[in-house]
């Protein structure tokens, strides 16, 4: 006799956000051990630790350090991002980030902002170097992988949780296979369902994360938070990183250029002044 | 004598090659008006719906979402 597949859902809270795992025919334990991977990594990768793998990598003062095969090739993605969006994701804005007041998670509240410490950041590529199984930060940088962590960390867990799955990092998600029904696992995207298969998708936003009139979105272009006319950008993409990556670029391109970015890179996009 | 039954055999398998694959090509026109195989399925949404840009390789549904791209 046919079984119908079960629609399993697992949702809980990390990295400081909400994060949700979805599975046809993947058992409760096996989303559970996708939180557990998610919470580990969270530690090896969050800068707001003292002791996790970044931390000693920005306070490293350009000594190579020893790094995980998963920072490794997080740090690779970083290097892939910088490319991709010609420099506009940069990781080497915590610099930018600390002057803001973003020096703890928000949840502990954000300190004074000292603005006048905000410089544009340097071309990451000039000052990352990664090499197998070691890293290198020249002296005086500093990196924050935030949403690419996020990216990242989804497209690894749908590859790792099964053939059928979705998973969101906090707005970063990737959905696998053919979904609940077969035509694509339905994902909530700029007020519109679109059903998405083996695909990417997330959303870049200066509406949340902010206080006062600072926000988290740095511009490495400036080392301030975004002045772009863009509120908001939702982008499908091939994965949820490259999502990422086209979502905070077109953000950062404002409305000028970021229909024709989007054109080129995104399977579909959503902008929001 | 045998090596020029050789050279004959190749000349000759050649020649008779050509000449097939040159009729095949012949009978064979390409026919520009002929469709895709296989056949593209049609986008649904090509173009912009409610603000949402799509190309064709994504599909809008109506369906309630298990999930959103908006959390953070």
């Amino acid at each position: 006799m046919h079984r119908s597949p079960v629609l399993e859902a697992h949702h809980f809270e990390a990295l400081g956000t909400i994060c949700s795992l979805f599975g046809l025919d993947v058992s409760r334990a096996q989303l559970l051990q996708g939180e557990f991977w998610v919470r580990v990594l969270g530690t090896r990768v969050t800068r707001f630790s003292e002791r996790s793998e970044l931390a000693l990598l920005n306070r490293a003062a350009a000594d190579w350090v020893d790094i995980s095969p998963e920072m490794e090739e997080l740090l690779r993605e970083a290097l892939r991002a910088f490319e991709l969006s010609a420099g506009l994701v940069n990781a080497a804005v915590l610099p930018s980030m600390l002057a803001i007041g973003y020096t703890r998670t928000l949840a502990e509240g954000v300190t004074t902002a000292t603005l006048s410490d905000a410089h544009p950041a340097p071309p990451l590529t000039d000052v990352l170097t990664v090499r197998l199984g070691r890293a290198r930060l020249e002296r005086g940088c500093g990196l924050d992988l935030g949403g690419i962590a996020k990216g990242w960390m989804a497209d690894r867990l749908a590859a790792q949780l099964g053939a059928n799955v979705l998973a969101n990092i906090g707005g970063d998600l990737r959905a696998a296979g053919p979904g609940p029904k077969g035509d694509g696992w339905p994902v909530g995207f700029g007020g519109v369902t679109v059903m998405l298969r083996d695909q990417g998708a997330a959303t870049s936003s200066v509406r949340r994360r902010r206080w006062g009139e600072l926000h988290h979105l740095i511009d490495p272009r400036t080392g301030l938070p975004s002045t772009s006319e863009l509120q908001e950008v939702s982008v499908v993409a091939a994965t949820g990183c490259d999502a990422e990556v086209v979502a905070k670029t077109a953000l950062l391109l404002g409305p000028g250029l970021a229909p024709s970015y989007c054109a080129v890179h995104a399977q579909a996009c959503w902008l929001s002044r | 004598m045998r090596s020029f039954l050789l050279k004959l055999g190749a000349t000759v398998l050649t020649l008779s090659t050509t000449f097939a694959s040159a009729l095949y090509v012949t009978a064979h026109l390409k026919n520009p008006s002929a469709p895709l195989q296989p056949t593209v399925l049609a986008s649904q949404q090509e173009g912009t719906v409610a603000g949402v840009t799509f190309t064709p390789g994504v599909r809008q549904g109506d369906v309630q979402p298990v999930t959103s791209t908006y959390a953070s």
